[in-house]
């Protein structure tokens, strides 16, 4: 019985570790040792901060009850100024210390760059009451316009050596600075949802912006706020695919859109808003990524089957997820027992 | 028709995960009668209505119609036997003209594919004039009044010929103005024969309009018989399992000073020149059509709208309030009129729900919440209201309406407010219910809050009220204290 209403509590931790262990055992079954090889795992630790700290970001949005489409472009924009900055400014023959404070800056601008692309997706969502998918789709044009105007559509390259460094050193042998910027951000991310005034608003807000109004929230800097977030972890999280591609480029990670979207649809983080747990968030980023490692390991199917693999995936999930929740969100569910009267 | 009965239902059980929602419920419905249905909030009426009309199957029971037992009612197979139901929510197609919504059905029964507007029209006229009113058919379904679209409800189930009418619940969004012209509709068809069966919890439009009364209490029909066999009082006995006491609002502690001055308050189109004041301890009750301004009135107050002109002086001092954000700060407090779409957040927990408004009190100066205090606040106030869960963790959609209400209501109570608006405190909340959410009204005016009650439930004004102002189209047309409020004289001014 407590096993029961567990499950039921937590239906997505169940059904992401199944799917987990069915993975597991498909990859062993298929590919046997070579799967289990440390540096098949220690890769995996590499590549998913990147698109991992994207989906903590846009978690906010969606949990809020809004959609974000322009993180991505918003954060190579913002990637690309600061790959200019850096390599401007840095020449031949500087200490580290030197770079490092040209780093520094670079990252700064790059961070208000996606303050202020986040602040505008709120403005014309809760001001301009835009819907938020075409305000955000909208955005992201204009941010790629703004790159490939910039760049006329070629990667910026002149990375400081320094930066790329960073980007690969591991302490401890295993903790790579990725990594450990996702942890930071995870842990981060966590904290505001479940301890503070902001997060218990945010969830309230997703499941009904009106009645949040009319209980005194100020939704609109709520909303602010939430893109905010959401512009500014995809922003980090672009600067760390810069670090690990050593260079931007207008279209770098315009795939991690919809990965991002997958990644929250499976861990029940819908659009919806006010729903999902950040720990399957975390359960299903690992999945994900360990499908898109596995996937690598069959030679036959190169990256020109990426679109199909993901996308088919991100139906399959829509459509199970859907299914879950249809009985209690979208469909008014039969009322389950006479209510006594008080 | 030679059946004495054209639908008979006996037995009928149906559960749901265990748990009974109809406990061997039995009932008759006679042609050319009209049968209400009765019972408060979660007894089960909606439940049964989904099973007469095929959206739900009975677990037992027998169904027998026009003397024919029918083993398994379909939605199709009801339509086709002539049982028509006509939910709260209309099932309208709002972004259709008033004709589309009333040929629509009849085109896809017929299988047609192509578009001819003349049979449309034709469809469209044919239904209208079977109750003889008088719509725009070109109209937006929409942009109708509940009213409106409720005629056009019943037009599209007459043209099903349709032998039973099921109602659920017709009169909750009606002004009274609106409901005699329902009732008169209703008596139109009685008399042609069909058979109404009407759902409501309303003790005054029961014995208006019924023959036949069946109550449910709890899943099981306690009483079914004749309206004329039954007095109010018993009525409400087997309505809510306990006696009813009438209790009227006396106000023991009003202040000298008033603590709102409304002055001149104007919105173009909405509000005219609105003046009153509020003094602590008393209830004001401010009433009107739907559409009188009422609501703009309240929103105005609570930084929802704005108004173009005009003074608004709390505690001696002219204030605006340009949000709720700065009504809160003012010690206002609003329940709004609609308890789903701005009252609640259903998906959430109901503790949450309670504490959303004071999270600033349940937090530090960090912003980290106290997540016991907040668990103890909800607590209080479950136990305050006796709200009707075992677990403040659940979500709020577990409960009933009227115990939702007193959720919302907790929102704001666990305030420290001067002045309380509660907008159609009782619409869709059971006697029971009710009777709690006054007595706690009462309560708190007579320990020194201002309340504002914006109702068009005229019985719930006179027993609530120590003075009501009536508004008619933005501006106030009359006001009355004391024994000077009863239904009649309010009436009197409101047509």
């Amino acid at each position: 019985m407590k096993l029961k209403t567990f499950t039921k509590n937590n239906r997505y931790t169940v059904m992401l570790l199944g799917l987990m262990a069915l993975i597991l055992v498909f990859f062993t079954a298929t590919k046997g040792g070579a799967f289990w090889k440390l540096s098949l795992w220690k890769g995996m630790t590499m590549q998913f901060p990147e698109y991992g700290c994207m989906t903590l970001g846009l978690m906010f949005a969606f949990i809020s009850g809004h959609m974000d489409m322009s993180f991505v472009a918003l954060g190579d924009f913002a990637s690309i100024l600061a790959v200019n900055y850096m390599s401007a400014h840095v020449v031949d023959g500087m200490t580290n210390g030197q770079v490092g404070s040209i780093m520094f800056v670079a990252i700064l601008i790059a961070l208000s760059i996606a303050i202020i692309g986040g602040a505008i997706n709120a403005v014309l969502v809760s001001r301009l009451n835009i819907p938020p998918v075409m305000a955000t789709i909208a955005m992201q044009l204009v941010w790629t316009g703004f790159s490939t105007a910039l760049t006329k559509g070629y990667a910026v390259k002149g990375l400081p050596a320094l930066y790329t460094e960073i980007g690969h050193m591991e302490l401890f042998g295993f903790l790579s600075i990725p990594l450990l910027i996702f942890i930071v951000l995870f842990i981060i991310a966590a904290f505001l949802l479940k301890f503070t005034v902001f997060g218990e608003k945010l969830y309230m807000m997703g499941n009904n912006l009106k009645a949040a109004r009319f209980s005194a929230i100020n939704t609109h800097n709520m909303l602010l706020t939430s893109y905010i977030l959401s512009a500014v972890y995809s922003c980090i999280g672009c600067l760390i695919m810069v670090s690990t591609m050593g260079s931007a480029k207008a279209d770098y990670g315009t795939s991690y859109v919809m990965r991002c979207i997958l990644i929250l649809v499976l861990a029940g983080v819908l659009p919806d808003g006010g729903m999902g747990k950040i720990m399957d968030v975390l359960l299903s980023i690992i999945t994900i990524q360990i499908i898109a490692t596995g996937v690598n390991m069959f030679p036959q199917l190169n990256t020109y089957y990426a679109s199909l693999i993901w996308g088919g995936l991100l139906i399959i999930v829509l459509i199970v997820s859907t299914r879950m929740s249809g009985g209690t969100v979208r469909v008014r569910k039969p009322r389950k027992a006479p209510q006594k009267t008080a | 028709m030679s059946e004495e009965y054209l639908l008979q239902m006996t037995g009928i059980c149906k559960s749901f995960s265990g748990v009974r929602a109809l406990d061997n419920v039995n009932f008759k419905v006679r042609p050319g009668k009209v049968m209400c249905l009765a019972g408060e909030n979660g007894c089960g009426k909606s439940t049964l209505v989904k099973i007469i009309s095929g959206v739900y199957t009975k677990d037992e029971g027998q169904v027998i119609f026009e003397g024919k037992e029918i083993t398994k009612i379909t939605p199709a197979e009801a339509t086709r036997l002539g049982i028509q139901v006509i939910y709260q929510d209309l099932s309208i197609f709002p972004n259709l003209t008033v004709r589309e919504n009333l040929a629509i059905n009849s085109e896809i029964t017929a299988g047609r594919k192509m578009v001819n507007r003349k049979r449309w029209d034709a469809t469209a006229r044919e239904a209208l004039s079977k109750i003889g009113c008088n719509i725009d058919l070109d109209a937006k379904m929409g942009e109708l009044s509940v009213a409106d679209k409720q005629l056009v409800a019943i037009c599209r189930a007459l043209l099903f010929n349709a032998k039973l009418i099921i109602m659920d619940e017709p009169t909750t969004a009606l002004t009274k103005k609106e409901v005699d012209a329902l009732f008169v509709t209703v008596r139109q068809l009685r008399d042609s024969g069909i058979a109404i069966m009407f759902i409501s919890h309303k003790t005054e439009e029961i014995f208006e309009i019924s023959d036949d009364v069946c109550i449910m209490r709890n899943g099981k029909n306690v009483y079914s018989g004749q309206t004329a066999d039954l007095t109010r009082r018993d009525f409400t006995y087997y309505l809510t399992g306990r006696e009813l006491v009438d209790d009227r609002f006396v106000p023991t502690n009003i202040s000298a000073e008033p603590i709102l001055e409304v002055k001149n308050l104007c919105m173009p189109g909405k509000l005219q020149d609105v003046s009153f004041e509020l003094r602590k301890g008393e209830i004001l009750g401010v009433t009107g059509l739907l559409g009188s301004g009422r609501t703009e009135l309240a929103l105005s107050l609570f930084g929802l709208a704005k108004p173009s002109g005009g003074q608004i002086i709390l505690n001696g001092k002219s204030v605006k309030i340009p949000s709720p954000i700065a009504a809160q700060k003012l010690r206002i407090g609003y329940v709004p009129e609609d308890r789903l779409t701005e009252g609640l957040c259903l998906q959430q927990p109901i503790a949450d729900n309670i504490t959303l408004a004071s999270l600033k009190r349940l937090s530090n100066a960090l912003g980290l919440l106290k997540k016991k205090d907040i668990y103890e606040d909800a607590a209080k106030w479950v136990k305050i209201f006796s709200i009707a869960t075992n677990d403040p963790k659940k979500n709020a959609s577990t409960l009933s309406g009227g115990n939702q209400q007193k959720i919302v209501l907790s929102k704001w109570l666990s305030n420290d407010l001067d002045l309380l608006i509660l907008n159609g405190p009782t619409v869709g909340v059971d006697v029971g219910a009710k009777q709690d959410i006054h007595a706690l009204v009462h309560q708190l005016a007579n320990e020194g809050l201002a309340v504002m009650i914006i109702s068009d439930d005229l019985a719930e004004v006179v027993v609530n009220c120590s003075r009501v102002i009536v508004m008619k189209e933005g501006a106030i047309v009359g006001e009355m204290t004391g024994d000077a409020i009863t239904e009649d004289n309010i009436l009197e001014i409101i047509r």
